[in-house]
């Protein structure tokens, strides 16, 4: 990344190298102290200015030639030990040498990327607990798996999606309780159409209607005529009142991404909208009962795990996320009590990661402390 | 045959789990077993609730209770996860924390072909099977005659020998073999030389590259594998360590002791000076005893062919010590890049 010339902004050109350069291996270093008994800091260790510097920095082609001559005029640099000379070149091989590499989306990439930016708009899914998520819930090439996420941006759905594969005979049920799924995860992996079309993403009030009511809106509505009948089903078909008026729906839309006027015009172009065969085709699957089901939500776990749980074939695993424990204490105590589920289980995680160099092996100055919760069980008849 | 997909009722041959009040048992289906003397007699399962004729579990529906002469138990269909708490070891297994955090790290997704080394009891085998299934596909080596074998014939068992090749080779001396050459998607090791293992990972990858992962114990082991992996031009590489801790939940109630009245003179005399109420809690309590160390995780990248830059001829063999030394004296040149012969 080569920064262009202004001091304040930050826009850099982008160029395509064959190699990286190592600062060490292109600046040969000849002497080191052995401690730190000569060095102050006195602020006087750099000869040059920090206009001299930023000339430097803009007139120079080469990193390594800056940062050699940052060396050449530093008072203190050779009184540096071998292990602290690596750590300023590391340092500043960071600010001049600034290379981007273009990375295949996977799985690991995706998860570990939303939760360097926020933990929060994951739930706190660390990548550790997730990928328990995948293992514990048995996910596999085959059969149909249950997800309710209220707020994972996608990345649960994401991480099933991507260990059932391409070629899974099965599909996922992807549940959530907003007027959209959130599907920024999803979207990032980029799935082969053939592969994201095993996702079917569900209005969790919709697809339970039309589950136990052959259909997904309130009856009532039914002599509406279609177009009032749709912006109905937007609003989860719970609220007559407000049909038609759009504004209002995305006001009242608890979701983080409110929905523009072109998105319902869309919606509300053809017929039947797609999500009215979601459905039914969700609701069809869910005849055939599943193979596991995950849940990570943000409300109380409980009503949500006795209502979804009914449709999990005997003997197949469940896992449940939460990013702190007492909903799944309260959980486990009414499961203990109904003795309808085997091997029941509340865990956390804890993940440290390590420094490795030559005699300076240590784990990483900082770490995070936060995992969620786990509770995960196997479903009795 | 239990483990290729799901299945909803039990067949002669299956291995189910055994689920009672927090023991988990692994049974094979068979109707008859050999007794000591090796003759076949009926197939009853011993447990603390008393004997289960396995017979009987033919036909029944997976999830379903089973009446025992003291009690009852459910039968579950195997998950690699139930199969790592229950397997007979035949070594230290991984478990699933750990499991987990390698399946992720080696972005592993079906149809990916990998490589592990050793099988050890096939814990971790199962897991990466179920993953890279169905299309995908599992090289496992041990350098255990019989555990190699071992481990094959659990596979056909299990019904899972489609998608696993189980051999008996030590990988440190004879590398993975000229058929894996460019072929891996992931290696993984569990070895107790990881870093003599890094060169013939190098020579199994993909033109593509791939993900690295090794298992060890010992920080030592990971210091020395990871210089061998910057050396053979591996990329972002980096060591964790992954562990779980089971909460133990139960109800508590818990006595209140009031003192606040202690500020005024009593009317009441004596006074009793006990708890005065009770509060019930939910709570998690922490074990006082937990793993505390399984191993380290180190990852690597490999990165394409075109990209591959080794300070260090990989040389045949296993001259990794030598290596060392002759690197520490050449590195200023950072010239010798050299694309990895994918033969």
């Amino acid at each position: 990344m080569i920064p262009k010339a202004t001091k304040r902004n930050k826009e850099y050109q982008l160029e395509i190298v064959k190699e990286t350069a190592s600062l060490k291996d292109e600046i040969g270093i000849k002497s080191c102290g052995s401690d730190n008994r000569n060095i102050y800091d006195d602020g006087h260790s750099q000869k040059l200015t920090a206009n001299e510097i930023h000339d430097l920095k803009s007139d120079s082609s080469k990193a390594a030639y800056i940062v050699e001559t940052l060396i050449t005029n530093s008072n203190t640099f050779h009184y540096k030990t071998e292990f602290s000379q690596d750590k300023y070149l590391k340092k500043k091989e960071k600010k001049y040498f600034e290379y981007i590499q273009i990375l295949k989306p996977n799985l690991r990439i995706i998860s570990e990327t939303l939760y360097k930016l926020e933990p929060t708009k994951v739930q706190g899914i660390r990548s550790d607990t997730l990928s328990q998520i995948i293992t514990m819930a048995n996910i596999s090439c085959d059969g149909n798996h249950l997800l309710y996420d209220s707020g994972s941006n996608g990345l649960v759905a994401a991480a099933l999606l991507s260990a059932m594969g391409e070629l899974s005979t099965g599909r996922l049920i992807h549940m959530h309780p907003g007027n959209m799924s959130q599907k920024q995860a999803l979207l990032a992996m980029n799935f082969s159409s053939e592969q994201y079309s095993k996702c079917i993403s569900v209005n969790v009030y919709s697809v339970l209607r039309q589950y136990y009511q052959g259909c997904d809106t309130n009856t009532i509505e039914k002599t509406h005529d279609i177009l009032e009948n749709t912006s109905t089903l937007k609003r989860k078909g719970e609220t007559i009142e407000q049909i038609a008026k759009i504004p209002k729906i995305a006001e009242s839309d608890e979701k983080p991404v409110p929905i523009t006027d072109e998105s319902d015009r869309h919606l509300l172009e053809p017929k039947k909208p797609k999500w009215h065969f979601d459905n039914i085709e969700a609701s069809n699957v869910l005849t055939e009962k599943m193979d596991s089901l995950v849940i990570a939500c943000k409300e109380d776990p409980q009503n949500i795990f006795l209502e979804l749980s009914k449709f999990v074939k005997p003997g197949r695993p469940f896992v449940i996320y939460y990013s702190v424990a007492e909903p799944l204490q309260n959980l486990f105590v009414t499961l203990k009590s109904q003795s309808n589920v085997a091997a029941l289980k509340l865990t956390c995680n804890w993940m440290r990661n390590y420094q490795i160099l030559p005699e300076r092996t240590h784990p990483e100055v900082l770490m995070n402390g936060s995992s969620g919760f786990l509770l995960t069980g196997y479903i009795l008849k | 045959m239990s483990f290729k997909c799901y299945k909803d009722k039990i067949d002669e041959g299956d291995t189910v789990i055994l689920y009672l009040s927090n023991n988990l048992h692994a049974i094979e289906v068979q109707t008859e077993i050999k007794n000591k003397k090796g003759e076949m007699v009926e197939n009853v399962f011993q447990t603390t609730f008393g004997a289960l004729k396995v017979k009987n579990l033919i036909g029944i529906e997976y999830g379903s209770r089973v009446e025992l002469s003291k009690g009852w138990g459910h039968v579950i269909q195997p998950t690699p996860e139930l199969w790592s708490l229950t397997l007979p070891h035949r070594t230290q297994i991984i478990y699933t924390p750990d499991i987990s955090m390698i399946l992720l790290q080696l972005d592993l997704v079906p149809g990916a072909i990998v490589i592990e080394a050793g099988t050890g009891s096939g814990s971790l085998t199962h897991a990466l099977i179920r993953r890279v299934r169905p299309n995908g596909h599992v090289y496992t080596f041990d350098f255990h005659d019989h555990r190699a074998k071992l481990a094959r014939e659990e596979f056909e068992s299990h019904g899972i020998a489609d998608f696993v090749t189980a051999q008996h080779r030590d990988v440190l001396e004879q590398g993975f073999g000229a058929d894996l050459s460019g072929k891996a998607d992931a290696v993984f090791l569990d070895l107790p030389k990881p870093w003599d293992g890094v060169p013939h990972a190098v020579d199994a990858f993909k033109q593509e590259g791939g993900r690295f992962c090794s298992f060890s114990p010992c920080i030592e082991q990971v210091q020395r594998t990871c210089e061998t992996l910057e050396q053979h031009g591996f990329q972002d590489i980096s060591t964790m360590e992954v562990l779980q801790t089971e909460l133990k939940v139960s109800r508590r109630t818990v006595s209140v002791r009031d003192l606040s009245f202690l500020k005024h003179k009593s009317v009441d005399n004596p006074v009793e000076e006990k708890p005065s109420s009770d509060k019930s809690y939910v709570v998690g309590a922490w074990p006082a005893s937990t793993p505390g160390h399984t191993g380290y995780l180190t990852v690597a990248t490999l990165p394409p062919a075109f990209l591959r830059k080794a300070t260090v001829k990989p040389e045949n063999g296993k001259s990794a010590p030598t290596e060392v030394i002759e690197l520490k004296s050449d590195s200023e040149s950072g010239e010798d890049k050299l694309v990895v012969d994918e033969g």
